[in-house]
């Protein structure tokens, strides 16, 4: 009972780390109607440069976990404007495949400065393994968790009752008619590139502390993200935490108990039944259902 | 008007057979091998251009259709000793029936959620190929460097002219390559060709006026995973080997950026898009080799090509063609 | 047709285009008897992961390089090691390969790395009459199956063999052990453990649990909780990389303490001092052959002196890392079998002095390890040493031990 339990609760941890990528994920999707698949590497790439203030030029931790968030946010303000806003207009296709072209350079650039190597990142708080009843996890793993949450909160805030917020939601449903009543578009994309990869190097700095940090880093983690931002709503804030857990647990509790899929094919089976959940809902679990204008 | 642009595109296209038929004598013999991956690419992404440019689904998986079109001429022959030029259209059939299978819940997804759920196929399907191991060899791959059943690995002689492998090769692709670009022409001009434009436009639009959605949208599906499963099953036979890792998701990635740069909803940009994932990668080790800088090479190299070119080569094609056309004939 | 950006497509196909007819130029031919040799060089090459998860293996090839830099000429000639990176896709390795052979004339394939990809590209060589040497992979496979493959060899001790050892050690020194293995679910992995259980005989069923992970998984600490509720006290980390240290960090978590064997590729001391940190790495244990460059007891080493030496003049790169001593003492082989080929080497001679080696002085692997060949007898390595954890360091134990290659 207390290995059941144990895989719970690790697999809950590793879900918090898939859904704080996740909700970055969710929040461009939902300024810009985009998928950004760069979005993790985004996030490595401030990780590492958070990993320099701290390692090489020995800045204190919030610090430089400060500097960073907010190097973040400049990069994702100038990435849209200088790398998506000239393909606004064209087809969706074109902008993926910009992401992707940026997804590829950031991670080469990464080795190229760097390094593959893995290194170890501190982490914001203690990792001191705890038991409780033959469990063991430690702070860092709720942590990941808690503070997922506090964005999502903190996101669901700022949508619903500031002017910006308005602003961002009116600028991605319906860039025309926001126009029309004063809301600067282009700068409300840019923004959310911004805050999105806030979320992201947020995301990179919870996580290097438990995988490790190098260039690779976010690739397996983006993929699972991908899939807990689909099965709880592409435009779900909260749709993507709860998917990043169910997702954790999910793939823990399968590869332990359901013996054919074994270590394997967890991952097959896990996007079937994300899948499967998509026939059902196929606007995933918390997300709309979208009305198409005739 | 419309009769002479076709007299265009038959004369173009008859110029680019004879071209091709003559292409090798300028080459060496191992760049007339990598010419012929890119005969492979054109058959790929001509097929995902039928999908997502014609109907506009998007598929970020492409490269699983194709590991299935690998896989199935590399079990044939490599397991079973059937002769390899069979199994072309075999692996296309099978890739076809999977791209309908997946076709029909495709059509509960619309955009980005698709696109998703095809890059989730396209990673699960390595996996899924290292457990069945007995089946498709698992990590070791199947091996079909001079198995019999394999035509030209030793080099062969055709209608009275010896060819080494690499030429073999070549003309196996691009004849494969030319026909079913032939058969793509046809299709997209007549009437599916229209009903899929009709549905990429507006998909309401079309249910209005009587267009069978699911059909039509799942017919594509698998039409487009046929050319894909048999630009796979030249892949296993070019390459002479197969594993999973020769259909990594990076793969899915280069078809569908090579579609983009062919452009999307037209064949005339097809041979850009796939030199483009051809060579790109080979020229950007050039510039440099240190860890990471091909990378970077690539990757900003791409994002320079979709600013300047959002709707692809094809796109360049039609801005200049019209207008060109217009002016040779004024007046008519 | 005026607007600025159809004139810049234009322009940028028109580029695209030049860049292409530059890139079709043909090479020009090589001169002389056999292919790759020339009065001044002879040029090898080989497909090595520059990028994606393994592209720290490509590091040996930098090594490589420097060494073949440093070495004096072989009969007025100097060694070139073309290197291409094939992202540890064995297409690619294909299609590099058939580059290498046909456009540049190599000599041999050397250090080419990975499994499936030297399998990929086995038949073709050998076809070719092009010999397939310094295999990095340790799979048993390319000695094994020489009659049929004969121009292939590797040099490293089988995966199979290191798992033998410790099949061994466990059974003479701790034969009441209850195992567990974490693997990684490929030939790499399940080699190792095949191994292990040959070593163990009759004590095999004493493993009692086994968890293989994926590569492409993000974190394995799922199957070492499993691991742990097998109440083994016993484990052996066959992973590769992060995963080695993941495993470590998260047996301390569970506050699991068992005896734990990691294997050789896997326990650099880099990646070692970072599992230090917060995972249970005391009194773990492994094998080696090379020297490792980042531990203190070499520091006074001829070898290791030569090596940093190396690493300072002609590859400017940080020399704690163990790989590019590996791609050394690949090198340091490759000119010692060119030396006993002959004034004027042909593929052939060189098959002959890599049939026929004895090098007992590699100044990069472990005293006392002579890299041997016969016709028979194709894994030039195949001695090693076990070696435990302690503090920051590996330290050896006991003598060299055979590592067996079935």
């Amino acid at each position: 009972m207390a290995e059941f339990w144990q895989q719970v609760v690790s697999g809950l941890a590793s879900g918090g780390i898939y859904a704080s990528l996740a909700l970055a994920i969710v929040l461009i999707y939902r300024s810009t109607r985009v998928i950004n698949f760069a979005q993790g590497e985004m996030g490595m790439f401030a990780t590492f440069i958070a990993w320099w203030l701290i390692v090489e030029q020995g800045w204190p931790y919030w610090g430089a976990f400060a500097a960073t968030l907010a190097m973040a946010f400049a990069g994702g303000v100038l990435l849209e404007r200088v790398v998506i806003r000239p393909v606004e207009n064209a087809p969706v296709l074109t902008v993926v495949i910009v992401t992707i072209g940026l997804l590829i350079a950031l991670n080469g650039l990464a080795f190229w400065i760097w390094g593959g190597e893995s290194r170890s990142f501190p982490s914001a708080f203690s990792t001191r393994p705890i038991h409780i009843g033959g469990v063991a996890f430690s702070i860092q793993d709720f942590g990941v968790i808690g503070v997922s949450l506090g964005a999502v909160v903190l996101l669901g805030l700022f949508f619903r009752f500031t002017k910006l917020g308005l602003g961002l939601r009116a600028a991605a449903l319906n860039p025309n008619a926001g126009r029309l009543v004063g809301v600067r578009v282009g700068w409300m994309l840019a923004l959310g590139w911004g805050l999105a990869s806030v979320l992201g190097a947020l995301s990179g700095m919870m996580i290097a502390p438990s995988v490790f940090l190098d260039p690779n880093m976010m690739r397996a983690v983006l993929l699972y993200a991908l899939a807990a931002a689909v099965l709880g709503g592409l435009d779900s804030p909260v749709g993507a935490v709860v998917g990043g857990l169910m997702l954790g647990v999910g793939l823990n509790l399968i590869g332990t108990y359901v013996d054919f899929v074994g270590n394997e094919l967890k991952l097959p089976f896990a996007l079937v039944l994300i899948a499967a959940v998509l026939l059902v809902k196929p606007t995933g679990l918390f997300g709309r259902a979208t009305v198409r204008r005739v | 008007m419309r009769r002479l642009l076709t007299g265009v595109e038959v004369l173009a296209f008859a110029g680019g057979v004879v071209f091709l038929l003559f292409f090798p004598r300028w080459l060496s013999d191992f760049r007339t091998s990598q010419v012929a991956y890119v005969g492979i690419y054109f058959i790929a992404i001509l097929g995902l251009n039928i999908l997502t440019g014609y109907t506009g689904q998007i598929s970020l998986g492409h490269g699983a259709f194709m590991a299935i079109g690998g896989y199935t001429t590399a079990i044939l022959v490599g397991h079973h000793g059937v002769k390899d030029l069979w199994t072309i259209p075999l692996a296309g059939l099978v890739a076809g029936v999977a791209g309908l299978v997946v076709g029909i819940p495709a059509l509960r997804f619309s955009g980005l959620y698709l696109a998703l759920v095809t890059f989730a196929i396209a990673v699960a399907l390595p996996s899924g190929l290292k457990k069945f191991d007995h089946f498709t060899g698992g990590t070791q791959g199947i091996n079909l460097f001079g198995v019999k059943g394999m035509t030209g690995t030793l080099g062969i002689t055709v209608f009275g002219h010896k060819l080494t492998f690499n030429e073999w090769i070549y003309y196996l692709t691009w004849t494969v390559a030319v026909v079913l670009l032939a058969v793509a022409w046809a299709l997209l001009r007549s009437r599916p060709g229209r009903t899929f434009r009709a549905i990429r436009d507006s998909e309401v639009a079309a249910t209005s006026s009587g267009v069978n959605l699911p059909l039509n949208k799942t017919l594509a599906f698998g039409i487009s995973a046929f050319y894909a499963g048999v630009a796979g099953s030249l892949f296993a036979i070019a390459t002479t080997f197969v594993s999973p890792e020769t259909f990594p998701i990076i793969l899915s990635l280069y078809l569908v950026i090579g579609a983009a740069v062919a452009g999307l909803g037209s064949l005339a940009g097809l041979a850009v898009g796939a030199v483009f994932i051809q060579y790109l990668p080979d020229l950007s080790q050039q510039v440099s080799k240190s860890p990471g800088a091909p990378s970077v090479i690539y990757g900003v190299v791409l994002i320079v090509v979709m600013l300047i070119l959002p709707t692809g080569a094809g796109g360049l094609v039609k801005k200049i063609g019209e207008p060109l056309t217009n002016w040779l004939f004024r007046g008519s | 047709m005026g607007d600025l950006r159809t004139r810049l497509s234009l322009g940028l196909l028109l580029a695209l285009g030049v860049g292409l007819a530059l890139a079709a130029a043909t090479a020009s031919g090589r001169p002389s008897g056999a292919p790759g040799v020339t009065k001044t060089s002879i040029l090898v090459g080989g497909t090595v992961p520059l990028s994606g998860e393994a592209a720290s293996g490509g590091l040996t090839a930098k090594g490589a390089v420097g060494y073949f830099k440093y070495a004096k000429r072989v009969f007025g000639r100097k060694v070139k090691y073309k290197y291409l990176d094939d992202g540890y896709d064995p297409a690619r390795t294909v299609q590099l390969t058939r580059q290498l052979v046909e456009q540049d004339h190599i000599f041999a394939d050397f250090n080419s790395l990975g499994t499936a990809q030297n399998i990929a590209i086995r038949p073709y060589l050998n076809q070719a009459g092009v010999p397939q040497l310094f295999v990095a992979s340790g799979w048993g496979g390319w000695a094994r199956q020489h009659k049929k493959y004969p121009r292939t060899m590797g040099f490293i001790p089988t995966y199979t063999g290191e798992g033998i050892i410790y099949g061994r050690y466990i059974k003479k020194k701790k034969p009441k052990a209850k195992i567990a293995v974490l693997y990684q679910d490929d030939d790499y992995g399940r080699e190792l453990v095949s191994g292990l259980k040959k070593g163990l005989g009759k004590l095999k069923r004493r493993i009692v649990a086994t968890q293989g992970y994926d590569p492409t998984e993000s974190d394995v600490q799922s199957q070492v909780a499993r691991l742990k509720s097998s109440h083994a006290n016993t484990l052996m980390i066959f992973a590769f990389g992060k995963f080695a240290i993941q495993a470590f960090v998260y047996v301390k978590k569970l506050g699991w303490k068992p005896k734990i064997f990691v294997n050789a590729v896997a326990a650099s001391t880099s990646v070692m001092l970072i599992a230090n940190q917060s995972g249970q790495t005391q009194g773990a244990m492994s094998i080696g052959f090379f020297k490792d460059p980042a531990s203190k007891r070499w520091a006074r080493d001829k070898g290791i002196k030569l090596y940093r030496r190396i690493m300072k003049r002609y590859v400017h790169a940080d020399p704690k890392n163990g790989y590019y001593l590996a791609g050394m003492a690949s090198a340091y082989t490759l000119v010692a079998a060119l030396k006993k080929a002959g004034k004027n080497p042909t593929r052939k001679s060189l098959m002959r002095a890599m049939t026929h080696l004895k090098v007992k002085k590699n100044p990069f692997v472990l005293p006392g390890i002579v890299i041997k060949t016969t016709p028979k007898d194709r894994y030039p390595i195949e001695q090693a040493q076990l070696e435990r954890w302690k503090g920051k360091n590996w330290r050896l134990v006991g003598k060299l031990v055979r590592a067996p290659r079935r």
